[in-house]
Parts: C-alpha cells; structure tokens; sequence
C-alpha cells in the first residue's frame, strides 16, 4: 500500500514536472542592423528620464544573437475550446517615455493596467480594428486607468501621439497560450493540452513564420524560429 | 299563299334560303371565332403560369418545413397519443359514466336552480311590503310580511344549498373528464403546432389547385362573375393620363402579368413574374415610392393600361434583346407611340419629373453622374436647357460663375500660335485627358478639301486671338527653383485636391498636370501659382497662399514635363488660296457672290486671316467655353435642349446611319460619333455637321443620353413631386457650391469622402473632417475664413486656398454648414461664464491637464510638427461653446480617429481636488477658462511648463 502511494506521487511529481508545452528560441539571422537612436528633445521630461542613449525597440537583437520581443502563440488547434479569462490584469507602463512592455500578450476581456510613471502628457492611443478603439489622455503622474479589448487581434498597436516614437503591440487572443521572447531570444507556452498545433512566431518588422507540431502527453515541444534579412 | 316556282317574285326564295343559310353559319363561325378571341388573351396565359409558379414556389417552401420537421420527435409524439387514446379505451367505461352521471344531474339541476329564483322572487316581493308597510306605519299588515318573510327565508336558503350542491357535483365530474382526456389534449396540441405552418402551405397549395369549378368561371360567356384570373390594375387618383383634350386618372394594369413584383421570394423567377430589385426604394408600402400610389409607368413609361406585351410598349434594351423579344413574344416596335417604355438602363430619367432643384438625386447614380458630365464638358455653354446655367451649374448659377475653359483673354501672355494651332490640330495629343473636345479633322472633315480649310480655320483662329489678346505683366521667378522640392510639394500642399498629376487621379477637376514644359513659361507658370487671378480674374483655380520659394519649386518641377511628340508635330501649311477659299465659304452666306468677291478683294492677307478666324470661331462657338474678346454678347450654337427628351422622332435626322431610329439610339450616336449623321450627304464644308468630339466613353454617353432623355416637361401635380422646404433648399444651395468649388476633392463632408483622404497614411495629416462642423464652429469666424482663410493647423502642409467667394456664396455655405448639423444660423456672440472661482479652477486644470503640450501657436519648439493641434487662443473667436463641452466628453464619438485624447474617461476625472472632482463642472471650468485665454497668458503656461520639466 505504502509502496503504491510513493509511486503515484512520484508519477505525480514527473507528470507535473514533464507537463506537456512548447519552447524553444527565436534566432536572428545576419547582421544585426545598427541600432536606431531615438531623440527625446522634443519634451525635455523625456530626454531627463535617460542618462544614456536611447533606441528604437523596433529591432533588438539580443547578445546570443537571438531576436528579442517576438510574439509566439497558438494560431490553429484550439477552436471550439474555451477558457477562462484570468482575473489579474496585464500590467504596461509608460515610463521614460518608453511603453513597458514593449510587446505583450493579453486574453480578450483580460483587465489591462495602463500607468503614467512620468511626470508628463501621455495619450495612449489604440488602433485597434477588431475591438473599439480608445485614446485616453494621462497627464498625471502615477496615474491608472483599465482597459480591456473585446476581440482577438494579431497586433493591436498602440502609440502615443505626443510622442510619436512610442509605440508598443499587444497581441490579444481567446487562450493562455502565447508567450514573447526575452532578452535570451527565449520563449516558453507551458501547460498546453496535448493536440496538433499551428503556432506562429510575430515579429513588428520581420513579419510572421509559422509551424505545425504535435504535442503528445507529457511532452515537451522544442521548436526554433529564424528572423533575418 | 303558298311559295310556288311559278310566282312572279323577284327572287327566288330557294336561292335566298340558300344563302341565307350560309350567312347564319357565317355568322356564326365568326361569334365563335369572336368570343375565342375575346377569351384568348396573352395576360390570362401569364397568369396561369404564374398559378402554375405559385404553386411550385408553395409545394417547394411546403417541402423545406416538412424536411425541418423534427421526425423524430414528431413521431414520439404521434406514439404517445397513440398510447394515450389507447389509455384512454381502457377508461372508457369510466368516462362513459361519468358523462352519464354529469347527463342524469342536467334534470335536478335545472330544477332546483328554477326553485330557487322562484323562492327568491317570492322573497324580494315580501320584503318589499314589508318595508313599504312598516314605513307607513301599517303595523298589522307589515307583522303579517314579517312572518312570510320569515318562513319563505328558510326555504330559500334549503333551496340554494341544494343548487349549489348540484352545481359542485357537475363541476366535479367536468374536472374527472377533463382529466381523462388531457394527456390526449396536450399531445394533439402539441403536434398540430408542429405542423400548423405545414397545413398552412397545405392549404394554399389546395387553394391553387386546379379544378373544374375554376376552368368554369373563367370560362368564356360565364367568366363575367367571379372569374380566377381577372386584370389587375393600379389606379393613381394622384397622377394623371393627358389625352390631349381630356384628363383621366392615371390606370397602370402592369401587375396583370408582373403578378409578383412586389412580393419578396421571386427574385430568381423568370420574367414577367421576377420581384422588384430595390423593393426597399420601390413598390413596398413603407417605402418612398409605394406601389398603389406611384404605380409603373411613371418611372418605366409605357402604355400602362395595355395588357399585351407589344402593345405595352416594352422597349428593348439592345439589339440582341430585339431579336429575343421578337421570337418570344412576337414584340414589334410601335413608331407611332410616343410614351414607349425606357430601356431599363436609362430609366433614372424619369427620377427628375418629382425630383427638382437638387444638385443631386439620392440613389440615382446614372442621372447624377450625366448631368454632371453635361457641367463639366461645358454642354451649356452651346445648348441651352432651362434650369441649368451656361457657367458650369444649375439654375443658381448666381455671380461668381465661371465658363468651363480657360478664358483666352490674356493667351498671349500664356501659350504662343504655334503651340495654338498644334493644339486645335488635336489637342488630346497634347494631353489625353482634356476635356477640349476635338473640332477639327473629324469623320466628316477628313477629306483632302475639308482638310484644307480647317486648317487655314485653324491658323485663322490662332491668328485672331493672338490680335485681339490683352497682355498682362509676368513676374519671374526671384529664387532658383527646385524640382525636387516642387515635386514633393504637388503631393503636399494641396494640388491633388483638383488635378491629376504624378500617377495619381483621385480628382480631375481641374487638368491634368502634364506636358506644361511644352506650353508655358516659367514666368507665366510661376506668375499663376502666386496669383492665379492677376491671369485671369474669372479663373476657379484658387489662390493656395504660395511662398515664392514654393511657387518657384512647383514651377521648376512641372516645366520638366515635356511632350515631345506634341511639339515635333508639324504646322500645316496655309495657302493664301486656301484662305480664300475659306473666306468666300463664310460670305456668300450672307451676300451675292459679286458682293463677296469685292469684299474679299478689299482685305490684305492679314485681314482675311483674322477674318476667317472670327467666323470660325463663331461657327464652332468656342465662346461658348472660352471668354474670347470681340464675342462678349455671342448667341449660343446649339439646339436648345430643354425638351429634347420628348422631341419627336420624325424630327431627329438619322441620315444613312444604321441604328434603331429611337432618342436613346440617336443621342447616344450623336455622343459617341458627332458628325456621324453626315455620312453618305453632299455638303459644301461649311454646312457640314460642326458639333466636337468629346472623346467620351460607352459610360458617359449613356449617362448623358440618360440626361438628356430626363429634358422633358411633364404635368405632374405638385403634392406629387418631391418639395423641398426652405431649409432643404437652402442645403441644396450649399451643395451646389460645394460641388462647384470642389469642397469634397478635400474634405470629407456631407456623406462623401475627401477624395485626397485615400492618399494619406496619417490622417492627421489631410485636411479636416467637416462633418459636423456647422455644430463646431461659430457663423462668423466661418465667415471671416472662407473670407479670407488663415491658419488654424499649422503643421498641416495641405494649403486651404482662398477661393474669392463673393458674399452671397459666403452667406450660402455658412447656411449650409448649420443647417447640415440643424443648428440656428446666429452671428450673436457667445456667453460664457467670468466667475473667479471657476476661472481659477480652469486655470488649474488648464496646467494640470498639460494643454499646452500639443495646443501651442505656430513657431513654438517642440514636438514634431504633425502632432500639433490648433492654437486654443483663437477658440473664443472659432469654436461653439457648448460644442467644446460635448468635444471635451468624448472626442472619439466626435471625430472618429481624432488625435485628442479622451481625459474624462467613462465620466470620471483623475483630478480629484478641483470642483469636488465633478467632470462636467471640470469640463464646464476649462472652457470658460479658454474664453478668457490671452496669447500672453498661453506663452506664461508653456515657458512655466517648460522649466518645469527641465528642472
């Protein structure tokens, strides 16, 4: 009997261990193009929030030369399913200037936080086509406002017009499973039910990829994708 | 008497028995062949092939609802009624009895319910003395009630217990029965809901059958009584039929054959029974134009009360559809009916008979666009029509008018007779796209003589506005231009809002930007871009307020564009015979050909030449479109139209042309092909057919021939048209205007897109929405800027030219804009509230809300140019007060896609220690501050603002 308990938690401890998922890395092929400087003079607020350069997030091509902020997600295999929204929100910032994140994933109806941490005039404007779009007005520093989006869409961008080099994309789907590479060029889609996929890698300048795999019980998928010129 | 052989008769009565015989049997084979034909009529075919669809269209939708019918649970159904009546057998011994117990109560019943009004009738009349007597105070007799009274009482209340007992028993037994048979109940319920839709198709399928009862009733001498198929007809208490010395109410019997026009569901059956296509706009009762009241051939034409296929004057829509009718229907055309039915393509011409006094119909496309093309290629300026002006417009053309071509005038200053004549030789050489149409050279011209003289007209032309040309001094362009920027600056500042250029063709108002290399001077061209009216006072090119930087830019850039084909053409050579020739042609029309020779003889080369160019001119009425010196008071050339569309056919010359002899056949000809009609005739040139070729498309010249077919005059009654009250009519002079300048080549306004929008990536970057702008902005500041526009935007690089509006068309658009938004037109200024308190609170909103960071005045450093909004110190004197408040609420419910963001959002504020943290009082406080807002006051913010940030 004993024996019989220690073996089922110890099949529990490896299932939970090996749950099924799907990882991998994103990798940037080719130079690396220069960094884009960005000037912030045009609101001295701005400009005072960075000792350093600033540069543009449209390409970040990580030290291991990997691609940062590319949106991976489950595009085919989950129709007819449905799931829950999660009741903590998604939090973005605009801070220095910058959207915080820059790229991130959201479920429809899922509360997301939108904060002012400078101290001046942000509006944050979303251009949203399947969903009704908004451009709310932050002047206030540490100010919060929620919002949610209605309908999933592959990228809702958002842009402040005060600003015009700040832009971000929130990627907004039915499901959980979608994930943005960091700053290893790595991302991670965990808990996924077993089943044939279609998951598509996204990424604002170099456009989309996508892959067909097959996750089994208890498997864990690698898959890699390859950005470049 | 006996007939014998031998009387002495004039005739012989067997003979004339004879043939009196014959003449009955005669008589009657011809009563039957009459009555035959009397019955035989081609409707009641169609109407029997209807029934026939009908019924197909029925057993189809009948079939669909059993299909749909739940089978499965229909038949659950259907076996537990089974079980239930079987149940029910079981119990009928039960049921028979209580039906036979409820039967043998009916008696007592009955009688005790009689026992009891009699008791009761009884003891109302004692009661009655009773009271009677003891108020008079006749004790005796009231004592003697009292005891009936008392006794009937008793045996009324037994009686009313036994009533009532009964009563309760049949109520039970209704209940037991009721009870026994309601699961029977439900379930038949049930099942015949399932299938009541069923058995109503059923029924009319039923309905539709064919019978003896029916084939009797239609049947010839009996069909006088309730026949099946009978003649449908409309008739329009509103609308008359004129037959010349009698008026009648107008009868359509159209729906005798198009049974299902305004029934839905017969939108693929054949014809004539297809539905209607636009049931929303025609023939539905809810809809504008509702059968019983318009009826068909208002619109169609046609003979109305007609019911066979030919006599209704169907009217093909081409040959080939001709050839169709003619097989099925045995159709043949009617020439001598006027009011023939229009071809479907063109029967938008009849939307004008009600629709008057708009610049445009709604839902009518084909008419719009013809009588606009008639505006733009100038039709007016040679034919007259009642209603629509020479200059480019509708009946309220007004001042301000312009003729459709340039004003020649000043063309010496501008092209010189070599590029003239090249131009007149072909001018679609030089510029596909013009719209001066060709004038020489055509079909009936081509030959060597015709040739000839055209082109010593043409050389005569040139001649004579050369002569009789003003000069006006040219400015040349002080910096060297830049064909780069020029370039740039063609797609930025505004140019495309009216001419093609660069590829792109979003408007073709004005012409087309090429070739101007091979035309012009750079003197000329940059003279006009500065001041288009120092040219030409009359011009609708409109000044853009051109730097002379941009203006030299423009210049350089478009004086690169060459036609080389064009100026490599050669100049005919002109005899001085040849313009003999021609001269003599214009005189001996007036004069004897001894007089024209003397007159001839008296003028030197020059003089001939510039004569002929003067009658050439005159001829081909180039005055029409052109203001030419020496032709200020000309008569137009053309016909005039104003009836064409009724003109009898007779009168139309189809000469040797092969095509059917019908107006729209004719028009379209005479669009397409102008001096086709000359074909195969002998004429000296200077009769020969003179109208130009437009170069138009199969599209246009059967919109035109739609206009021109809508030239009719027709005795429509008043409350029958489309009225327009004041406020409409002063909407429609509005739009006229904006048609006129070209309002919508830029702004979206009025249900139409701005056709440069499509160019713009950013859309904060083309010119404004004006949707809503009556409501936006104040009359008078209105006013001043379509006065004399300044600017509002100043990061916008699209220019708001100042068109020169004279004060009426001023006065017209700002009527417009407000009634457009059903806002009162009021040059009052606005009342806003001076309380300190609340001016304090906006100024603190005012900073906190960082307004200035975008509203700042033109030369502020900053932010990048293009998220810049207008200057708020100029709101006071632009901007409606109580539109500021609604624009502060929501922007975006305003103005879709608007770059000012929403600060109050879901009607909250994230100021919470100003006016008690009350949005509407925020928003009420910041305007009132804005009113009060001074250049100064604004600069004190920003540099406060400024520090701020830096330190």
């Amino acid at each position: 009997m004993k024996k019989l308990i220690l073996s089922l938690i110890a099949l529990l401890v490896t299932s939970s261990a090996y749950a099924n998922g799907i990882s991998g890395t994103v990798q940037f092929k080719g130079t690396a193009p220069a960094p884009e400087p960005l000037s912030m003079s045009a609101d001295p607020t701005c400009a005072a929030a960075h000792s350093e350069p600033v540069y543009s997030q449209s390409v970040i091509v990580n030290d291991n030369g990997t691609l940062r902020n590319v949106f991976v997600y489950v595009k085919e295999g989950l129709e007819g399913k449905t799931f829950e929204t999660p009741k903590e929100s998604i939090e973005f910032d605009q801070k220095g200037c910058m959207y915080t994140p820059h790229v991130v994933g959201a479920q429809v109806g899922q509360k997301i936080q939108i904060m002012n941490s400078d101290n001046t005039l942000h509006n944050v404007h979303s251009l949203a086509e399947k969903s009704k779009q908004f451009n709310l007005g932050m002047p206030i520093q540490g100010m919060k406002l929620f919002k949610q989006f209605d309908s999933p869409e592959i990228m809702v961008k958002m842009k402040c017009d005060v600003h015009p080099w700040m832009s971000a994309y929130i990627g907004v789907l039915p499901h959980p499973y979608f994930s943005v590479t960091d700053n290893q060029g790595n991302f991670s889609i965990e808990s996924i039910p077993a089943g044939d996929y279609v998951i598509e890698a996204w990424h604002e300048t170099y456009g989309t990829q996508t892959q067909s795999v097959s996750v089994a019980e208890g498997e864990q998928i690698k898959v890699s994708f390859e950005f470049g010129v | 008497m006996p007939p014998s052989k031998n009387d002495n008769k004039l005739y012989s009565v067997e003979k004339t028995t004879f043939w009196f015989a014959i003449a009955s049997v005669g008589l009657l084979v011809t009563l039957l062949l009459m009555l035959f034909q009397d019955h035989d009529r081609e409707w009641k075919y169609y109407q029997r092939e209807f029934v026939k669809l009908e019924r197909e269209k029925t057993q189809e939708k009948l079939d669909e609802i059993i299909k749909n019918v739940n089978m499965e649970q229909l038949q659950r159904l259907k076996e537990e009624l089974k079980e239930a009546n079987f149940d029910f057998k079981q119990k009928q011994d039960q049921y028979n009895q209580l039906v036979k117990e409820k039967e043998s109560i009916q008696l007592p019943l009955i009688s005790a319910k009689n026992r009891y009004q009699d008791l009761k009738q009884y003891y109302d009349s004692y009661k009655f003395f009773f009271e009677e007597d003891n108020e008079a105070g006749e004790q005796k007799e009231a004592k003697a009630y009292q005891e009936k009274l008392e006794k009937t009482a008793v045996s009324l209340e037994t009686a009313k217990e036994e009533m009532e007992r009964l009563e309760k028993k049949q109520e039970d037994i209704d209940q037991a029965i009721r009870d026994l048979e309601a699961e029977q109940k439900t379930l038949t319920d049930k099942i015949s809901a399932k299938l009541r839709d069923q058995e109503r198709y059923q029924k009319k399928l039923e309905k539709l059958k064919p019978s003896v009862v029916k084939e009797l009733l239609n049947a010839p001498m009996l069909d006088f009584m309730v026949p099946t198929l009978q003649i449908q007809q409309i008739v329009l208490e509103d609308l008359n039929d004129d037959f010349f010395f009698a008026k009648s109410n107008k009868i359509d019997r159209c729906t005798t054959c198009h049974l299902a026009i305004d029934q839905e569901g017969f939108e693929d059956a054949p014809q004539p029974f297809r539905t209607h296509p636009s049931l929303d706009l025609f023939l539905a009762s809810n809809s504008p134009h509702p059968l019983e009241k318009i009826g068909c051939t208002v619109c169609h034409s046609g003979s109305g009360q007609s019911l066979s296929f030919t006599w209704a004057a169907h009217t093909p829509r081409d040959e080939v559809q001709a050839e169709e009718w003619k097989k099925e229907y045995h159709w043949h055309e009617l020439e001598k009916w006027e009011a023939k039915m229009l071809p479907l393509q063109f029967t938008e011409a009849s939307c004008t008979k009600c629709h008057q006094g708009v610049v445009d119909i709604p839902e009518a496309p084909k008419i719009n666009h013809g009588r606009q093309l008639a505006r733009e290629f100038g039709c007016f300026a040679c034919h007259t029509v009642k209603g629509f002006s020479a200059e480019g417009g509708s009946a309220s053309g007004g001042e301000g008018a312009w003729k459709v071509g340039p004003s020649l005038l000043n063309v010496k200053s501008k092209v010189d007779s070599d590029w003239m004549i090249r131009w007149l030789q072909a001018p679609k050489k030089f510029r596909a796209s013009t719209r001066m149409p060709s004038v020489f050279h055509l079909e009936n011209t081509s030959d060597q003589e015709s040739k000839t003289l055209s082109n010593a007209g043409i050389k005569g032309i040139s001649r004579y506005l050369m002569i009789h040309s003003g000069e006006v001094p040219l400015q040349s362009p002080p910096p060297k231009g830049n064909p780069e920027t020029g370039q740039a600056l063609i797609k930025e500042i505004g140019c495309l809002g009216c001419h093609s250029a660069e590829g792109v063709h979003v408007n073709d108002r004005g012409p087309e930007l090429t070739g101007l290399g091979s035309k012009v001077s750079a003197d000329w061209l940059y003279t006009w871009l500065k001041d288009p009216k120092h040219y030409s006072p009359e011009t609708p090119m409109p000044n853009l307020r051109l730097s002379n930087q941009q203006a030299a830019d423009i210049t350089a850039y478009l004086l690169q564009d060459r036609n080389e084909a064009f100026e490599s053409t050669g100049i005919p050579e002109v005899k001085e015979a040849d313009v003999d020739q021609l001269a003599m042609s214009f005189l001996i029309g007036r004069m004897r050909e001894s007089e024209a020779e003397e007159t001839l003889s008296a003028m030197d080369a020059d003089a001939k030449l510039q004569f002929v160019g003067k009658e050439m001119i005159n001829r081909q009425g180039c005055f029409g479109c052109h203001d030419i010196q020496g032709f200020e008071n000309a008569k137009r050339i053309g016909t005039e139209l104003t009836k064409e569309g009724q003109k009898e056919i007779t009168k139309l010359d189809f000469g040797f042309v092969e095509i059917p002899h019908s107006r729209q056949a004719w028009f379209f000809q005479k669009l397409k092909h102008p001096r086709s009609y000359d074909k195969g005739r002998v004429k000296p040139y200077q009769d020969k057919l003179r109208m130009p070729d437009f170069g138009l498309t199969d599209e246009q010249a059967e919109a035109l021939t739609t206009f021109l077919l809508s030239l009719r005059t027709e005795d429509i009654p008043l409350e029958m048209q489309r009225q327009l009250n004041l406020d409409e009519q002063a909407i429609e002079a509005g739009r006229f205007l904006v048609n006129k300048y070209n309002c919508q080549g830029c702004h979206t306004l009025d249900g139409v897109e701005g056709r440069v929008r499509s160019l713009f990536e950013d859309l904060g970057n083309a010119p404004p929405v004006l949707d809503g702008e009556g409501a936006k902005v104040q009359e008078d500041w209105l006013f001043e800027f379509l006065h004399a526009p300044s600017t509002i935007r100043p990061w916008l690089k699209y220019h708001m030219p100042g068109f020169g509006l004279s004060e009426d068309e001023l006065n017209a658009l700002i009527q417009y804009f407000a009634l457009l938004e059903h806002q009162k037109v009021s040059f009052a200024p606005s009342d806003i509230s001076t309380d300190q308190d609340i001016l304090t609170a906006g100024r603190q909103l005012f900073m906190q809300f960082k307004c200035i960071q975008c509203h700042q005045s033109a030369e502020s450093p900053g932010l990048t140019a293009s998220f810049l909004a207008p200057d708020l110190v100029i709101s006071k004197d632009r901007l409606k007060p109580q539109w500021v408040v609604e624009w502060l609420k929501e922007p975006q419910r305003l103005q879709e896609g608007t770059m000012m963001p929403t600060f109050f959002a879901d009607g909250t504020t994230p100021i919470a220690d100003v006016l008690d943290g009350d949005w509407i009082k925020q928003i009420h406080a910041l305007r009132d501050y804005m009113w009060q807002l001074t250049e100064e006051q604004a600069e004190a913010i920003k540099s406060a603002n400024l520090a701020a940030k830096t330190n």
